[in-house]
C-alpha cells in the first residue's frame, strides 16, 4: 500500500492545486508543491492510501486514458512523491 | 497603551521605550477597551532570538518583533489579516506592494517611485504592512513596524497590485499568474503551521489574488525603473 505522509494537505488557491505542510511536517518541508488536476486527483487517492493497481484503476475510471498511459502516469507520480520524501 | 492596528484595538504594555515609541502614531485615543491584550514575556523574546538565526538584535527590538508576531497571529485567527513583508505605497488612494527578499531592492524601488511621483505617493509601510480582507475586498494597513528608514503611516488603502521585484540589468515588467505569485507570497508572509490557521491563510491569499493585479519587475536602480513599473501598474490600468 502506498500512502502519503501525514501533515500534508491538498488545497485549491486561485484555481491552482497546491500541497502545503502543517503541524509536525512543517519542520521537514517548508514551501508549496504545485499539482495539476490529475496530480490532485492522484494525491487524494494516495492520501487515503492505495496500491499502485488500485490507483491506476481509479485513474482510468475517472479520465479518458488507456491503461498503459495511466500506469505510466501513476508510476511517474509515485516516483516523484518518493523522491520528495512524501510517502510513508 | 492602546493602539489601533489594522482597525483592531490592542492593549500593549511595552517593557522597552522602543516599542512605545514606534507605536506612538497608532495610539487609539477612543474609549474602546482593547479587543486583544498583547503581553510579551522573556520567553517570547528568547523565542525571537532563536528565530533570528544567528543575527544579533537588541532585546528592545526583539520585544517589538514578539509583540508584532502576536498581533499578526490575532489578526490571522480573528480578522482575516496577514502580514506581508514588502514595501507598500499609495497612489491616488490605491495600494501597490513591492515584494522581494530582503536586500533585493524593494525599498530602493519604492524610493524611486517617490522620486518620480513626489507628493502624489505616500508610504503605507516600507517593510511590514498588513493586508486584511473585508467583505471580499483587500485593504493594506500601515503598522508601527515600518522598516529601517521609518517610512510609513497609519492609513488604510485598498489593494490594487502586488509586484515581485527582481534585479535586472534592464528594466522590464510583466504580468504573472497567481501560480507564479504563490511562491513569492509564501516567502514574504508568516505561513502558519497549524491547519485551521493554514486554511484561513490560504483563503486570504485566494481573495488577494482575486483583488490584485500581479506583476514581476526586473529592474536596476536608475530612475527609469520607476517609470517602467509605474506605467504598467498605475497608468495602464486606468
Amino acid at each position: 500500500m502506498i500512502r502519503i505522509k501525514d501533515g500534508f494537505v491538498l488545497r485549491k488557491v486561485a484555481d491552482n492545486y497546491l500541497v502545503v505542510a502543517v503541524g509536525g511536517a512543517v519542520k521537514d518541508f517548508n514551501g508549496i508543491i504545485n499539482l495539476n488536476e490529475t496530480g490532485a486527483f492522484l494525491w487524494e487517492i494516495l492520501a487515503k492510501g492505495a496500491t499502485e493497481e488500485e490507483t491506476v484503476k481509479k485513474l482510468t475510471e475517472e479520465y479518458d486514458v488507456t491503461e498503459e498511459t495511466a500506469k505510466a502516469d501513476v508510476a511517474k507520480f509515485i516516483e516523484k512523491l518518493k523522491s520528495a520524501n512524501l510517502l510513508k | 497603551m492602546r493602539c489601533k492596528i489594522a482597525d483592531v484595538t490592542f492593549g500593549i504594555t511595552p517593557k522597552y521605550k522602543y516599542l512605545a515609541k514606534i507605536c506612538e502614531g497608532f495610539i487609539d485615543s477612543g474609549e474602546n477597551e482593547p479587543e486583544c491584550v498583547i503581553s510579551v514575556t522573556q520567553a517570547d523574546i528568547d523565542g525571537e532570538k532563536e528565530k533570528a538565526q544567528g543575527a544579533i538584535f537588541p532585546e528592545y527590538y526583539l520585544e517589538g518583533l514578539a509583540a508584532f508576531r502576536k498581533i499578526c497571529d490575532y489578526l490571522l485567527k480573528n480578522k482575516d489579516g496577514i502580514l506581508f513583508h514588502g514595501s507598500a505605497v499609495a497612489v491616488d488612494n490605491k495600494a501597490y506592494i513591492f515584494a522581494a527578499p530582503s536586500g533585493t531592492g524593494k525599498s530602493t524601488h519604492a524610493a524611486l517611485w517617490k522620486g518620480l511621483l513626489k507628493d502624489k505617493m505616500t508610504y503605507i509601510n516600507d517593510d511590514k504592512p498588513i493586508i486584511r480582507v473585508e467583505n471580499g475586498e483587500c485593504f493594506v494597513y500601515g503598522t508601527p513596524w515600518n522598516g529601517k528608514h521609518n517610512l510609513g503611516s497609519n492609513v488604510k488603502v485598498k489593494l490594487a497590485a502586488i509586484c515581485e521585484v527582481r534585479r535586472g540589468k534592464e528594466n522590464s515588467i510583466e504580468k504573472i499568474s497567481a501560480k507564479e505569485m504563490l511562491s513569492v507570497v509564501f516567502r514574504q508572509t508568516l505561513v502558519p503551521d497549524a491547519l485551521p490557521e493554514m486554511d484561513k491563510y490560504l483563503k486570504i491569499i485566494d481573495t488577494v489574488f482575486k483583488n490584485a493585479e500581479l506583476f514581476r519587475l526586473y529592474c536596476n536602480t536608475e530612475p527609469q525603473a520607476a517609470e517602467v513599473s509605474y506605467n504598467a501598474m498605475v497608468l495602464r490600468r486606468k
